[in-house]
């Protein structure tokens, strides 16, 4: 049981994630923008962060990953991402302590269960 | 003011003074663009010389003598050509050799003169060396922004695209694994909301093709008299569900048959869109009054609703592509972000011009201004 955040502009990418990661028991908050999510972790230290990369702009999820983690060092966060292929860059991100600081990237369309999968993995490993 | 670097490149003294003095107080102006040009000049004795000038600074229009003490204007012709720098060469040839003027263009200069040439040739070689150098780059210019807006476009387009899909494989991908037990009826909120994102993406792309339409210039106008009480009526009806669902009221006040000359393709894109907009945004019990008068040769189209509104920085995004306003008030309502940027194209074939008023959570009102006789405009 843990308390998951997650961040999408997509209304029914939330929607289904959300659905999933409570079948398994989980607390589920969400958030619709970066901005809102920042509100909703000021507050509370969740378990773990799902974000979204474009959602006011084409990186908010980027600056939203590197405010959470100046907020939570250690809260892990899975980053979903259709980017590498959207701006065409030819290489596929790698986390990175500082610039990037999330723990695993998923490149979009993700299967909420793989999602579930590798959060309850990520979970595991903190505890 | 544009200012153009010419090089003056001569071995005698007296040619490059003159030639200095004749390009010196030289404007050029180009209507074409609402612009104009004046010189900076520069001159160089020697090949070596003419090297150490063109590193210091750029340069756009060469006045190139063939004959030089250390090379030929030739062989400088045939190294600027290897170097593909944006510059125009005008070379000046003795005797009027007719061969090397041949030659040169056919190496790349862009015109020659042939000494001895007044003052006056000059500046007319130049002058028509600057109009062709700014026109070309302006093409050029305007090439690489259109490519840059193409690829914006298609980038954003593709996203568009690929959101409804990722959904509905998601909802799919639950379904098949029967991730929420082995009840059909727990399935149906993820139906409904997969059905919900196709019709999204078939709106998208119908409204992608008007656009397209519009903006090609391909599409057939059949113009005649469009009557627009019936065609308001006509949007009234497209949107009759939604309105008795969510209760909401429509004034229409159009005077009866009020027409104009027309598309009426485009004159019905102008009605559902607004009046589609006005509902969509609107609150339940809300209201839309459509208002339609024409004032000598203007026809004027006003769309009020009580709806959700926008603050300044939103209205001044909305006209263009895949401007949709996105935040937790509109995050129920589909729509392809790409109605108003189309509206906004049809309404200048009637050199017209949409305005909108609006305030957050108070309404938004849009007035479309169409001219009657805008073919003869």
């Amino acid at each position: 049981m843990a308390q998951i955040l997650l961040v999408d502009d997509d209304q029914d990418l939330i929607e289904m994630n959300r659905t999933v990661f409570a079948q398994r028991g989980h607390t589920v908050k969400v958030a619709y923008s970066s901005a809102e999510a920042q509100k909703i972790a000021q507050s509370e230290e969740p378990d773990l962060a799902v974000l979204d990369v474009m959602m006011e702009d084409k990186t908010a999820g980027f600056d939203l990953a590197r405010r959470l983690h100046a907020l939570y060092p250690t809260m892990p966060m899975i980053m979903l991402t259709g980017i590498s292929k959207e701006m065409r860059l030819g290489y596929t991100f790698q986390p990175d302590e500082t610039w990037l600081p999330v723990s695993k990237f998923m490149e979009k369309p993700v299967n909420p269960r793989v999602l579930a999968d590798e959060a309850d993995k990520l979970l595991s490993g903190r505890q | 003011m544009d200012i153009l670097n010419i090089l003056i490149v001569d071995d005698e003294f007296g040619m490059r003074r003159g030639a200095e003095r004749a390009l010196r107080d030289v404007t050029v102006s180009l209507p074409d663009i609402n612009g104009e040009v004046r010189f900076d000049i520069r001159t160089a004795a020697t090949g070596k010389e003419l090297e150490e000038k063109m590193n210091e600074g750029p340069t756009d229009i060469l006045v190139l003598d063939h004959k030089l003490p250390d090379t030929t204007g030739l062989d400088i012709l045939d190294r600027l050509n290897k170097s593909s720098l944006d510059l125009l060469v005008i070379m000046i040839t003795a005797y009027a050799s007719l061969d090397t003027a041949v030659t040169a263009t056919r190496r790349g200069a862009y015109d020659f003169l042939a000494k001895p040439f007044t003052p006056e040739e000059l500046r007319g070689a130049v002058r028509k060396a600057a109009r062709h150098l700014i026109l070309q780059r302006q093409a050029r210019r305007l090439a690489e922004e259109k490519r840059q807006v193409r690829f914006q476009f298609v980038s954003v387009l593709a996203h568009e695209m690929k959101a409804p899909i990722a959904a509905v494989e998601g909802y799919l991908q639950m379904i098949h694994e029967r991730s929420v037990g082995t009840k059909l009826e727990d399935y149906d909120r993820m139906i409904d909301r997969s059905l919900i994102r196709i019709e999204g993406m078939r709106k998208l792309i119908s409204d992608l093709l008007d656009l397209t339409s519009i903006e090609s210039g391909q599409r057939k106008r059949t113009l005649v008299g469009v009557d627009l009480s019936e065609v308001a009526r006509q949007a009234v009806e497209n949107v009759k569900a939604e309105i008795e669902r969510r209760n909401i009221s429509i004034q229409l006040d159009v005077p009866a048959g009020l027409s104009m000359e027309a598309d009426r393709t485009e004159i019905e894109m102008i009605f559902n869109n607004l009046i589609s907009n006005a509902v969509k945004y609107n609150r339940d019990q809300g209201r839309v009054g459509v208002t339609v008068g024409m004032t000598g040769d203007e026809v004027r189209i006003q769309v009020e609703d009580t709806g959700i509104g926008m603050t300044p920085e939103e209205t001044q995004r909305l006209f263009s592509d895949f401007s949709r306003i996105k935040n937790e008030k509109t995050r129920n309502i589909l729509g392809s972000g790409l109605g108003l940027s189309t509206l906004k194209k049809i309404v200048t074939l009637y050199n017209g011009d949409i305005a909108v008023k609006s305030k957050s959570d108070v309404g938004s009102t849009f007035t479309v201004t169409l001219h009657n006789n805008f073919s003869a405009a």
